[in-house]
């Protein structure tokens, strides 16, 4: 008796404890509905449409579990054994079932998975390809996930190179990390891998898709005005599958064209300054160092992402060292940077790692981890293992080739890239 | 039957003389009893207790999980740990955890609640727990190891389990553990089908069977149709890295997704195989503390095949995202949509259960009830997972993590936990406190929902899983807090649990028979149950065959004594020896499994480099399986006799010893 007395008001206290924590979860999470990869908060049709659907499940599950969950509740109040004779006493013997009730609730159940599987059927058919009206209109892009970054060729555009004599000739029009599309303009997207299964995944814009080796798959995107959006891989895919990130840029249709107008271009050449070459001053005892996972972002560049990027466009009018990138641009070849990442018009063109050619113009590094400032490109090239564990230029680049950056070359380096507007 | 019954187990004379080591154990204390058991509930117990302990190893590795995501950029974990902590805790809670545990009770309960005295084979059953073993060990043996544990995933997707993305033996320890434990629960499940059908009491026809015992039934032959299929999954893997063959080598025109469908194939079925069990012992205790049959028995039993059936069917829904086209997504989404019917009706059923009856608040029901809250909330969102357009957006993301926290622990831990406490007066003679009963799932549930709630929204929100470190301006900080609270508390509710019946194994309050007024055959047995089990065996006349008993003392004393004189005239109960060649044929494997995964090739560049010392490992271990069951099958599967008191103690042996 004493035991029971107990139990029942710790009942008691325990359930009124679950209502409070139950409040503090609708404080903590349910009033905030947003953040830069909400699919609550969704800025293209399919992402609308999927967003949707999921209410429609929402609302039907919630109605399920409501009516369901009293049903319940009320049984387990009402028909509670309160003392201790009502414990010894036996229910109805022949309550075995009842072949209305239950055909009634099967009957119920189907209802209400119809009303769930009609928008589901639509949605497949609708998300799977640009509808054949807008295909017209639609634009190509390939993204192909590396482990860990993205490449986005653009098949439709051709970028231009200089050959060893100097003279402009055509080449693959591609960059990294950052995808380009036009706004309110259908964009289909080959998804490609060189390596294991990564995923594609830009929450306001539509639901993921994986891209699988020697599988050719695809989707289709749409952002309905120009905007600025987070991506992520959402598929496990080895050590930093979590830092594997992207962003997406949308455009309207003349800013866009000069995007790839702008890109299209050989990389740029700073000039020398007309008094002569100054030497290379030793600021690079300004970096800041960096702990490991720590925030590679500022937060005024987080507050208007879009205005941020547009700003990167821009060449600086002043302050840049072209003896210092001079030297950085030729510490690129010797320190074997030029193996793996291409630099159309300065002569590099390897392929394993993300192409540079305007990576001054990009709002990140390190694969949308980083915001592109010369802190963090310090950050990342003076120790990528830190930022990105068991990377490939770390693994097979500076452990494989041993190479050492001293201040002075990671200083250099930092100019050139930072020039590469 | 009779005669051939009669000349198997009558004693036939003078023992002939036979080689030592086909002399069989008979120490009924001690380590050796131990080593040596076929009784299926020491082999229970055995389950029960390796399934608790990597619970909290596997515990401990979810709190190493929600410490690092406790707050944005944390360092608590490397990037490397963290993928060995969420591929390892995975591994653990489904392999080693709530399957074991699932084994635990049908090991334990399924044969008392047929009225058998042992399951089919109980040699091979004790090869099935030592097999198991064995495979658990070799699954963790990478945390002792330089080349660490498993690190690419519980559904290890190829190919990043491919030698080419993972040189080391961490995966080959993964893949080993895994194939044996798949040849543990097989073996087990075999011997579980066979036992039900084959050895069930008198009058026990198959729609009298207790649910849990169908359930049982069906988590077999789930068992026996799914694992073949990630058999052939590792056995590809480990040919591509031991072998260089290329079923999954990307770069030789290899497929994964090839491995996707083959490990959902299983590993789809694998999720009921890991709720029906839970089901069934909600299907037991329910109507128990309600104190009225089972409402719809046939149905339930019915959807619980239902589910068995379609849950083949349905295993695409975890590749929404793998680029199927339009008409496979379409039917795997309506498939998946359908089996929500039948587990909708279990819960009907179980609700009509409670209505008109007198619902007694112990700790099991406690447990129970909380389970059917859990379940309708896990089960409900796995309906939103099928509108595959809504899916690509919470596909591997902790929408997902949220999702099958609550059918997993929600839903098998808690119907798990509810079977520990309703069952362990049974096994132990023990009950455990009510105040301490009720403060642990109070613990556990509050513990549990602070940890798994926000997680929809964190989701939602767009949290990717497997994500070692995430950012502060993503808006899942707070989310991400909470979750880890929550952990802490669901740490402290299971320690609780775990202290509650580890104090009440040597010093609970001691309980009568049948404590709870059961209503199924094991309840009629004293606590704990004799090696025998059944002084008689049984007679069943209704469905809920104690219960009928109990109101039928008279009728059902007759038939007893009647049964007895036939046992008698048998030659008494029947027992099966003990052995020791099921542990050493598992030892066996032990040693030819460290050979294929663990022991370092004579020359790593040398693909596939398999000979030298690696070879002679396996060959060795091999031999020592090939000899253990040679030497098994040769002491032949007999038994003795054991003649009873009417206390049911046992006479002394009078002479017809072994045969």
């Amino acid at each position: 008796m004493r035991l029971s007395k107990y139990s029942s008001t710790f009942s008691r206290i325990a359930g009124s404890s679950a209502a409070v924590a139950l409040m503090g979860l609708l404080q903590g999470c349910l009033i905030d509905f947003g953040g830069p990869q909400s699919t609550l908060d969704p800025e293209g049709p399919i992402a609308k449409r999927q967003l949707d659907l999921f209410y429609v499940t929402c609302w039907v599950c919630l109605f399920i579990f409501i009516v369901v969950g009293a049903v319940l509740a009320y049984a387990m109040f009402k028909f509670k054994a309160n003392t201790a004779e009502d414990e010894k006493k036996v229910g109805p013997e022949h309550a075995h079932g009842n072949p209305l009730v239950e055909i009634g609730l099967i009957g119920a159940s189907v209802l209400a998975l119809v009303i769930i599987a009609v928008p589901t059927l639509s949605g497949i058919y609708y998300s799977f390809d640009v509808p054949v009206e807008n295909k017209a209109d639609a634009y190509e892009v390939t993204a192909t996930g590396y482990q860990w970054w993205f490449k986005f060729d653009y098949p439709s555009e051709t970028a231009q190179t200089l050959d060893p004599t100097g003279k402009t000739v055509n080449a693959a029009f591609s960059v990294a990390n950052e995808l380009v599309i036009p706004a309110g303009r259908p964009v289909r997207v080959n998804l490609r891998t060189v390596d294991v299964i990564h995923s594609f995944w830009i929450p306001k814009l539509a639901g993921k898709v994986d891209m699988m080796p020697n599988r050719a798959n695809h989707y289709w995107i749409e952002a309905e005005k120009p905007g600025y959006f987070w991506g992520q891989c959402a598929e496990f895919c080895g050590e930093s599958h979590a830092v594997m990130r992207f962003r997406v840029i949308a455009l309207g249709p003349k800013e866009f064209n000069d995007w790839v107008n702008a890109q299209m271009q050989p990389a740029r050449k700073v000039a020398a300054l007309a008094d002569g070459a100054p030497a290379p001053k030793a600021h690079f005892a300004d970096y800041r160092t960096f702990t490991r996972n720590e925030a590679g972002y500022t937060s005024a560049y987080d507050t208007d992402p879009l205005a941020a990027w547009r700003a990167m466009q821009v060449a600086p009018a002043s302050g840049e060292n072209p003896a210092l990138i001079n030297q950085g641009r030729k510490l690129f070849a010797s320190k074997t940077c030029s193996s793996c990442h291409t630099i159309r018009g300065d002569g590099y063109i390897g392929v394993v790692g993300p192409e540079l050619t305007h990576v001054g113009s990009r709002s990140t590094i390190a694969a949308g981890l980083l915001e592109n400032n010369p802190d963090e490109i310090h950050r990342w090239i003076h120790a990528p293992n830190e930022v990105k564990p068991g990377n490939t230029m770390w693994m097979k680049g500076y452990v494989a080739n041993e190479i050492k950056l001293t201040p002075e070359d990671e200083d250099a380096l930092v100019n050139y890239l930072e020039s590469l507007k | 039957m009779e005669a051939l019954a009669k000349a198997d187990f009558l004693d036939k004379g003078e023992r002939k003389a036979k080689p030592f080591v086909l002399y069989r154990p008979t120490a009924k204390t001690g380590l050796i009893s131990w080593l040596t058991t076929v009784d299926h509930k020491r082999i229970g117990f055995l389950y029960g207790i390796t399934a608790l302990f990597f619970f909290i190893f596997g515990g401990l590795e979810a709190l190493a999980i929600r410490i690092q995501l406790m707050k944005p950029n944390n360092t608590f974990l490397t990037s490397a740990q963290y993928s060995e902590m969420f591929t390892m805790h995975g591994t653990t809670m489904i392999f080693l955890v709530v399957m074991p545990l699932g084994a635990a009770f049908f090991n334990f309960i399924m044969p008392l609640q047929i009225g058998a005295r042992d399951v089919a084979f109980p040699r091979l059953n004790a090869f099935s727990f030592w097999t198991f073993l064995v495979g658990a060990i070799i699954v963790n043996l990478g945390w002792f190891m330089k080349d660490g544990a498993p690190d690419a995933g519980w559904f290890g997707y190829a190919p990043l389990t491919t030698r080419t993305f993972a040189p080391t033996h961490a995966i080959d320890m993964w893949v080993m553990g895994l194939q044996l434990l798949g040849v543990a629960s097989i073996a087990a499940a075999l011997n579980f089908i066979v036992t039900i059908i084959n050895l069930r009491a008198p009058g026990m026809t198959m729609m009298r069977l207790p649910v849990f015992t169908w359930m049982t039934l069906f988590t077999s032959f789930l068992i026996v149709l799914s694992f073949p299929a990630i058999t052939i999954a590792l056995v590809e893997i480990m040919m591509d890295r031991l072998f260089g063959t290329n079923f999954f080598e990307v770069s030789n025109g290899g497929m994964p997704i090839l491995w996707q469908h083959l490990f959902w194939i299983f590993g789809h079925p694998e999720v009921y195989i890991l709720i029906l069990p839970a089901m069934g012992i909600i299907s037991e205790i329910l109507p128990t503390f309600s104190r009225k049959p089972l409402f719809g028995y046939p149905i339930v039993v019915f959807s619980g095949a239902s589910i068995g059936f379609l849950g083949f069917g349905v295993w695409s829904h975890h590749m929404f995202t793998t680029g199927m086209g339009t008409t496979a997504t379409a039917a795997f989404a309506l498939m998946t949509m359908a089996i929500a019917v039948p587990t909708g009706v279990k819960i009907f059923n179980w609700i009509g259960t409670l209505w008109n009856g007198y619902i007694s608040m112990r700790t099991p029901m406690m447990f129970a009830i909380g389970f059917l809250w859990m379940f309708m909330i896990g089960g409900l969102s796995g309906i939103m997972h099928s509108a595959a357009p809504a899916d690509a957006q919470q596909h591997g993301s902790y929408f997902v993590v949220a999702h099958f926290h609550y059918v997993l622990i929600g839903g098998s831990l808690f119907a798990l936990f509810a079977g520990i406490h309703y069952w362990f007066p049974l096994m132990f003679g023990r009950k455990v406190s009510e105040f301490w009963g009720k403060a642990s799932f109070w613990l556990v549930f509050i513990g549990f929902n602070v940890t798994f709630f926000p997680m929809h929204f964190l989701g939602l929100r767009g949290m990717p899983r497997r994500t070692f470190t995430y950012d502060g301006n993503m808006g899942w900080a707070e989310g991400n807090l909470i979750a880890t609270i929550g952990a802490l508390i669901l740490a402290v509710g299971v320690a609780t649990y775990f202290v509650t019946i580890t104090y009440t194994y040597f010093k609970g309050e001691k309980t009568s028979m049948d404590p709870w007024d059961g209503r199924t055959l094991e309840w009629m047995l004293p606590n704990p149950p004799p090696e025998y089990n059944f002084q008689v065996i049984p007679t069943v006349h209704a469905r809920d065959g104690w219960w009928y008993a109990k109101q039928h003392k008279e009728e059902i004393a007759k038939e007893d004594a009647e049964h007895k004189k036939e046992d008698e005239a048998h030659g008494g109960i029947h027992m099966p020896h003990m052995s020791i060649w099921p542990l050493m044929a598992s030892v066996g494997i032990f040693i030819g499994a460290l050979g294929v995964a663990v022991i370092d090739p004579a020359n790593t560049h040398d693909y596939p480099g398999f000979w030298g010392p690696k070879v002679g490992v396996t060959i060795l271990g091999g031999a020592i399986m090939f000899v253990s069951v040679l030497l098994w099958s040769l002491e032949g599967a007999d038994g003795y006799h054991i003649h009873l008191n009417d206390d049911g103690s046992i006479k002394p042996d009078d002479g017809h010893g072994s045969h």
